[in-house]
């Protein structure tokens, strides 16, 4: 009976859960709990304080799962992952079988390690070989041979959770002989979409691996580092000792084990989808897009379906969708029901580790942008080796038809081939300069009849990194009307943002003309307007362009915040002036450049190409998408583009590199080149 | 009465007891933990000094040890100057003189001219075990000023090890017992600062800002009064004799080496090269215990020796005159082997 007061009292009693005793406890402790509670509380802190009786359970929590807590040691390795020195010191892991599995955190194994070492409670040793690595939730498990008597940890049961009990984080890395403890309450549940508990513990290498336990010294958790945005063995690690901690629940741990002890690796479920922009807690999920080469995409799955139900749950907002997904694993199966013209279409999609990235299919022309539009889109420039150059396609020719499909215009022939497949045929109609169909000059197959077109074949290839020589002019002359908004240097007042705000647009502004926008980021504390001005305005009038700089706030310095002001800005000049959206992009010097891949991320409706100068890059990189193209110009020294170069040829993007000196802007030259880039953003 | 009802009953008194009986005794936990800080507090002294510039605060935390204005710190950069003050908690100020300071402890006694004031009993400190509950008594960040008594931060003891039982891990002159806390006291200001047990008995002293070189985390530790009470005993007798901070280790004269043993190592190209072997001797000892080409050295004795450098280091501090076990990696098994002591020459090397 002395057991059972002991622990009616020190555990069911805990400040955080006063009031709850044991309603589902047996009779006896009913009993004993009654009989306690009567007596006078003056007599009961007189036996006995809460501090202590409180210190009393947590440290026989820790004595109860000690046990089943190893230290880790590995012996070689990478000396850095994703640029953090990596830890060498002992790491904790968790017995999870009596033979020898042993789980901890992936974090712990980052540098791929030669060799690993477990060392257990009772110091003796045995050499460990890593299993698997579930990527999702950051576990790694491990086996040691020659064991069947481990001691294996009680796992508390999940229904008991409550935000507000204790919970205890045990490690053992100070010493081998001695675990080394936290002490905190449960934070939330259901963190990180769903993956883990999150504990006000201090969490940090000296524990990742360790167990969370319960105020009864069961296991709730693995510690791992996790952040709900960044993926990667070092992901979270940022938050260590912060009070944010997370552990994934031991019960997961249980059920992925036997998947995870076949040797493969877990990886997150991915589904292919990009979703409208909205309140993630209250706006429904609406596809934006389905990425080319996903499940979505095989499933048929589109652009405009609102999914309302996922894994037999009902989904009412975009976070509930996300927790869904990000739950599951790659090879997990999730059921979707979508509703497309107000009917519910079910889908039944596998979900994948990986998507080849989308390459943008390009058909190898410019088109012209005169005034005066008719049906089609006429060729202003022909790439060389283009598929549209191999096809036989010259400068004047008037582009009619797309696959059977008409062509209205530039933008409208730019979403068509973004949806055509590279490598596979497709067929154009045409008609030569002068309005009479001719004989192609290579490939294609001509007709005799006068007015029928001409039909060519072409195979889309990837997009192209060239920026031509020379080009042509862009549009013949035009009427211009008189009824004009501000023409030359204009200062912009972008809605409720004080910033300072310059604009150039060319004194020859006609509105019948569309008009490419150069958002011009100053570097930190460099904005000279008179140098500015005389540098751009003669381009801006030669190449139809609208220069507008907007300037950091006081110290001259950008902070990602700015964002907001730059695309006010620039909706403002879309809005005032006939701008073509195919040709915005955001050029930057230095932290300027950074600031411009920071506004092309966020507002990808905005921003069509990205020019940094010595820059590195700011933001998470977006996937390549059909319906919001993004190319690129970097200019610098090695340093500063060969890492952004790389990284962004990875996604599939366009990248142009031009090397520029580490010291300066660039010069005429350069410059020059970058505006034949501006001058062929609308390429297709 | 059936069960049923019985345990029904039973339940409802229970919930109209709990209520109460919590309310009244946390409200005696919190009187208690109250009493506490009250009577810790006016201990605590709030020291500036030299510093202020290129992120170097010119404060740190104290605590009196004696009566008459003996104040136990950490030894730092704010005490290099002849301008020491220190702010007592009623807000009064005086000159603090430095006593001595023992750079291997990196402690420091103060001294104000000044009586009956309240202090701490080095030689009535407490021992905290590892889990215990702890307060921290500290000026961290410099948040108090004149009158306002220090910040008090609650945490536990997350254990209680030896600086130094991570070998390299921190670059610190002292390298033992250490208490790791769990409360985040490792901030400009702190050290110096107080650590005592619920009840107000001083268990040790916060340490400086400390970052692990290996796990490259910050430490939060407090070095326990018992490490410091004879140095600082020798302090106010005024028969401290200063100590140099370097006292290397000292090594054995004739050491082995891997040469000695009959083994090369692989070549020692990273930072960390996973000290492999690449080969054994033909009639070493090396060979004549079994030790083979490929095998991965983990363990020297009970020193985990991660790198060439480890094994080098390790060998260096080991006698010939005692045995070598090495513990090895072989085709994920670990295997331990002995290599004999030498017999010591008769002639010494010179």
């Amino acid at each position: 009976m002395k057991s059972e007061k002991w622990k009616v009292l020190s555990f069911d009693h805990s400040p955080w859960r006063a009031g709850s005793v044991s309603d589902r406890k047996p009779l006896r402790h009913a009993l004993v709990a009654v009989l306690l509670l009567l007596l006078p509380s003056v007599l009961l802190a007189a036996v006995d304080d809460l501090p202590q009786r409180e210190q009393r359970a947590q440290d026989a929590a820790v004595e109860r799962v000690a046990p089943s807590v190893v230290s880790i040691e590995t012996i070689g390795g990478l000396e850095r992952v994703d640029d953090v020195l990596v830890n060498t010191g002992p790491t904790t892991g968790l017995i999870v079988s009596p033979d020898g599995y042993i789980v901890s955190s992936a974090f712990n194994f980052a540098q791929q390690p030669a060799s690993i070492v477990v060392i257990f409670a009772d110091g003796s040793r045995a050499a460990a070989k890593l299993v698997a690595t579930d990527r999702s939730r950051m576990l790694t498990l491990l086996k040691v041979e020659g064991k069947h008597d481990l001691r294996v940890p009680e796992v508390s049961p999940p229904e008991s959770w409550r935000v507000g009990q204790w919970s205890i984080a045990v490690g053992r890395t100070f010493d081998t002989a001695r675990p080394n403890v936290s002490v905190g309450i449960v934070s939330a549940l259901g963190r990180v979409w769903g993956k883990a508990v999150q504990t006000d513990a201090k969490i940090s290498p000296s524990n990742y691996g360790g167990p969370l336990v319960d105020i009864h010294g069961r296991v709730m958790g693995v510690l791992v580092p996790l952040s709900p945005d960044k993926t990667g063995e070092a992901a979270g690690v940022e938050w260590y000792d912060s009070g944010i901690g997370f552990a994934v629940p031991l019960a997961h741990v249980l059920k992925i084990m036997p998947r995870l002890a076949k040797g493969k690796d877990l990886e997150a479920g991915m589904l292919g989808v990009t979703l409208k922009p909205g309140d993630k807690y209250a706006d429904p999920p609406v596809l934006a897009g389905v990425r080319p080469n996903s499940p979505a995409r095989a499933a048929g799955l589109a652009a405009g379906d609102t999914i309302v139900e996922a894994g037999g749950q009902a989904i009412i907002s975009r976070i509930q969708l996300t927790h869904q997904v990000q739950t599951r694993y790659a090879g997990d199966r999730l059921h979707l029901v979508v509703l497309r013209d107000g009917k519910r279409l079910a889908r039944d999609v596998e979900l994948v580790d990986h998507i080849e990235p989308y390459v943008r299919p390009f058909l190898g022309i410019l088109p012209r942008r005169d005034a005066e539009q008719t049906n089609g889109v006429v060729v202003r420039y022909v790439y060389p080796k283009s598929p549209a150059a191999e096809a036989g396609i010259v400068a004047g020719d008037r582009l009619e038809k797309l696959a059977g499909q008409p062509i209205i215009d530039a933008q409208g022939l730019a979403e068509q081939v973004a949806l055509l497949e590279i490598g596979h045929e497709a067929s154009l109609e045409i008609v030569r300069g002068d309005g009479a169909p001719q004989k192609a000059a290579t490939a294609g197959r001509g007709t005799d009849k006068p007015d029928a077109p001409l039909v060519v074949k072409f195979k889309p290839a990837a997009e192209t990194e060239q920026v031509p020589d020379k080009l042509p002019e862009a549009r013949g002359e035009a009427p211009r009307d008189e009824d004009l908004p501000p023409v030359g240097a204009v200062d912009l007042q972008a809605g409720a943002f004080t910033n300072e705000c310059l604009a150039y647009v060319p004194e020859s502004y006609n509105p019948a003309v569309s008009y490419g926008v150069v958002v011009w980021l100053h570097a930190a504390g460099e904005f000279n307007r008179k140098e500015l001005l005389a540098r751009w305005k003669p381009i801006c009038e030669a190449h139809d362009l609208i220069l507008l700089a907007p300037q950091a706030p006081e110290a001259g310095k950008w902070s990602p915040a700015d964002v907001a002001f730059v695309a006010a800005a620039l909706t403002q000049v879309t809005d005032q002036y006939n701008v073509d959206r195919l040709r915005i992009a955001a050029h930057g010097y230095r932290t300027g450049g950074a600031l411009a891949y920071l506004l092309a991320f966020q507002t990808r409706e905005l921003v069509r190409g990205v020019a940094p100068v010595l820059a590195s890059m700011a933001g998470e990189l977006p996937e390549n998408e059909p319906e919001h193209r993004l190319d690129f110009f970097l200019s610098g020294d090695k340093q500063s583009t060969g890492k952004p170069a790389k990284t962004l040829r990875e996604h599939r993007y366009a990248v142009t590199v031009q090397k520029t000196p580490a010291d300066r802007y660039l010069n005429e030259a350069e410059l020059a080149e970058l505006v034949r880039w501006l001058d062929s953003l609308d390429k297709i | 009465m059936t069960k049923s009802s019985l345990l029904l009953i039973c339940l409802a008194l229970a919930t109209a007891c709990a209520p109460a009986a919590a309310a009244g005794r946390a409200k005696a936990g919190d009187s208690s933990l109250g009493q506490t800080v009250a009577q810790v507090e006016p201990k605590i002294v709030k020291i500036y000094g030299a510093g202020g510039y290129r992120g170097l605060e010119a404060y740190q935390s104290g605590f009196l040890i004696s009566g008459e204005g003996h104040i136990l710190t950490v030894w730092s950069y704010v005490l290099d100057t002849d301008y020491i003050t220190a702010t007592l908690n009623d807000g009064s100020r005086y000159d603090a003189k430095l006593l001595a300071a023992d750079p291997r402890l990196e402690l420091a006694v103060l001294k104000i001219e000044a009586r009956d004031l309240p202090h701490f009993d080095l030689h009535t400190a407490a021992d905290g075990p590892a889990g215990s509950r702890v307060l921290a008594f500290s000026n961290l960040f410099g948040v108090a000023t004149g009158d306002e008594p220090a910040s008090v931060q609650h945490g536990v003891i997350s254990v209680r090890t030896r600086l130094d039982a991570r070998r390299g891990a921190y670059e610190t002159p002292y390298k033992g017992p250490i208490y790791v806390l769990d409360a985040m006291t490792n901030n400009p200001g702190a050290a110096g600062g107080a650590l005592t047990d619920v009840r107000g008995r001083l268990l040790g002293m916060l340490g400086k800002e400390l970052r692990s070189s290996v796990s490259n985390t910050w430490l939060n530790y407090a070095l326990p009064i018992e490490e410091m009470t004879k140095t600082v005993d020798s302090i106010l007798a005024g028969k401290y004799v200063k100590r140099s901070a370097d006292e290397r280790e000292i090594k054995p004269q004739h050491a082995w080496s891997a040469q000695r043993l009959g083994l090369v190592l692989v070549p020692d190209v990273l930072e960390r090269t996973p000290p492999y072997i690449d080969e054994v001797r033909a009639g070493s000892a090396a060979e004549a215990a079994g030790l083979r080409p490929d095998d991965l050295v983990i363990f020297i004795g009970d020193r985990l020796v991660a790198s060439c450098k480890a094994v080098t280091s390790e060998l260096e501090r080991t006698d010939r005159a005692d045995p070598v076990k090495l513990t090895v990696s072989r085709e994920n098994d670990l295997v331990e082997i002995t290599l004999p002591a030498e017999a010591r020459e008769v002639k010494s090397e010179k």
